[in-house]
């Protein structure tokens, strides 16, 4: 993670000002100051704070969240209006935020307020806008992509369910269940030559019994959870213990349902490790890739 | 074992997993020039050049073999990600060392900001 993002050095911005007539003096040598610390000066002066958002909400009025903000210094979380649509963003110095344990749990910590009382599409981690108005014309040119997405999302929350099994129980119990593979099992502990070949094919045999194994309670997981969710998705599982890695999208009104149904399931399978966590916002149905450029003629 | 839920903000990981590309994402690089390599010049007003929207919405619910889909689907996916890791890092690297990065065009005083 660490360098995904890197911190932007103060000198550059001074090459782009290669025609000063136009811009007072003024303005020329607070370009001047700032490209030299553009750090501390963000701190100081309130004219170079700029505007991290979190996520878009419906909303016609300004709503506001309290100090939870992103930063040393938690900021006022509160809304950018436009048409019925609302960006939540707090004040912040203008800077590149690196995905600490800190940043990254303040982004969700503001998701996770606002989502108690409204339906959000979250911003992934890290997006900060100059001013008021770029954000409004973030809203304004992806109006309908927010609109809709909204509206499709409307009173519906995202679980998590991971689950985890001990490789080596389940082989056990694979060996216990299919009688190839034990009877392959007992045949290399009393050969005497060698034992290569039939070590080659239980390998071979107990992989794909895993893995059929897997298959199956995945599915069954899956179908047991349908009629309580509105839509899921298979993520790729992570490790070789995990095998599954899903997100639901549910329905406000069906959380018990849905809490209910996973916590029978767990009790069906008590030799997996089940891993339900939520509600989170839409993370794993809502996919909006915004390319932004500045706009070509200011003037 | 029974089942606990535990809230979104407890495990890194998780958390992770979500805000770092899904979502509204904005492309990387923008993200850089929006606060950093223009941080004082600029006063040109942003424009959304493209918006691409698609919705796991609909997905269908646990089709038949659901492990063999996410195997088949999630695979390239993986692929792709790590190859616009790459072409983001390296667009980043040129960023920081200010070359390579599509800049503006054009810098003046915006009027009415």
């Amino acid at each position: 993670m660490k360098g995904r993002t890197k911190r932007q050095a103060g000198p550059k911005p001074a090459r782009g000002r290669s025609a000063p007539g136009k811009t007072g003096d003024l303005a020329a040598s607070r370009a001047k100051r700032s490209s030299r610390r553009p750090r501390a000066e963000a701190k100081g002066g309130a004219d170079n704070l700029g505007k991290y958002v979190y996520c878009v909400v419906s909303a016609t009025e300004p709503l506001r969240f309290g100090a939870i903000g992103i930063g040393a210094k938690p900021a006022e979380v509160q809304t950018v209006n436009y048409k019925g649509i609302a960006a939540i963003v707090s004040d912040t110095p203008l800077e590149v935020y690196d995905p600490t344990r800190e940043n990254v749990l303040a982004h969700e910590r503001v998701n996770e307020t606002v989502m108690r009382t409204h339906t959000v599409i979250p911003m992934s981690f890290g997006a900060v806008f100059k001013t008021r108005e770029d954000i409004i014309e973030l809203l304004r040119g992806a109006y309908n992509a927010f609109h809709d997405v909204l509206s499709k999302m409307e009173d519906k929350l995202e679980f998590g369910l991971k689950v985890l099994w001990d490789r080596d129980v389940m082989i056990r119990e694979i060996e216990r269940e299919d009688e190839d593979i034990r009877r392959l099992k007992n045949e290399i502990a009393s050969q005497k030559g060698s034992t290569y070949f039939a070590r080659v094919q239980y390998g071979r045999m107990a992989d794909a019994a895993l893995q059929n194994l897997a298959d199956r309670y995945v599915a069954d997981i899956f179908a047991q959870l349908r009629d309580v969710c509105v839509a899921s998705r298979a993520n790729k599982p992570i490790g070789d213990k995990m095998i599954m890695n899903a997100a639901f999208l549910v329905a406000r009104n069906q959380e018990a349902a849905f809490d209910a149904r996973v916590k029978k399931i767990g009790a069906q399978y008590h030799k997996l490790t089940f891993k339900y966590t939520g509600p989170w916002p839409p993370y794993n149905f809502v996919n909006i890739r915004l390319k932004l450029e500045r706009a070509k003629d200011a003037q | 074992m029974p089942v606990e839920r535990t809230s979104s903000n407890t495990s890194l990981i998780d958390v992770l997993d979500r805000v770092l590309d899904k979502g509204i994402v904005i492309d990387a690089w923008v993200r850089v020039s929006l606060v950093g390599i223009d941080l004082i010049t600029v006063e040109a007003r942003i424009v959304v050049a493209s918006i691409e929207t698609y919705l796991k919405y609909s997905e269908a619910v646990a089709q038949s073999t659901p492990a063999l889909r996410s195997n088949a689907v999630e695979t390239r996916s993986q692929e792709a990600l790590a190859a616009e890791n790459r072409s983001l890092r390296s667009k980043l690297a040129a960023a920081a060392d200010g070359t390579g990065v599509p800049v503006v065009r054009r810098r003046r005083r915006s009027v009415g900001v």
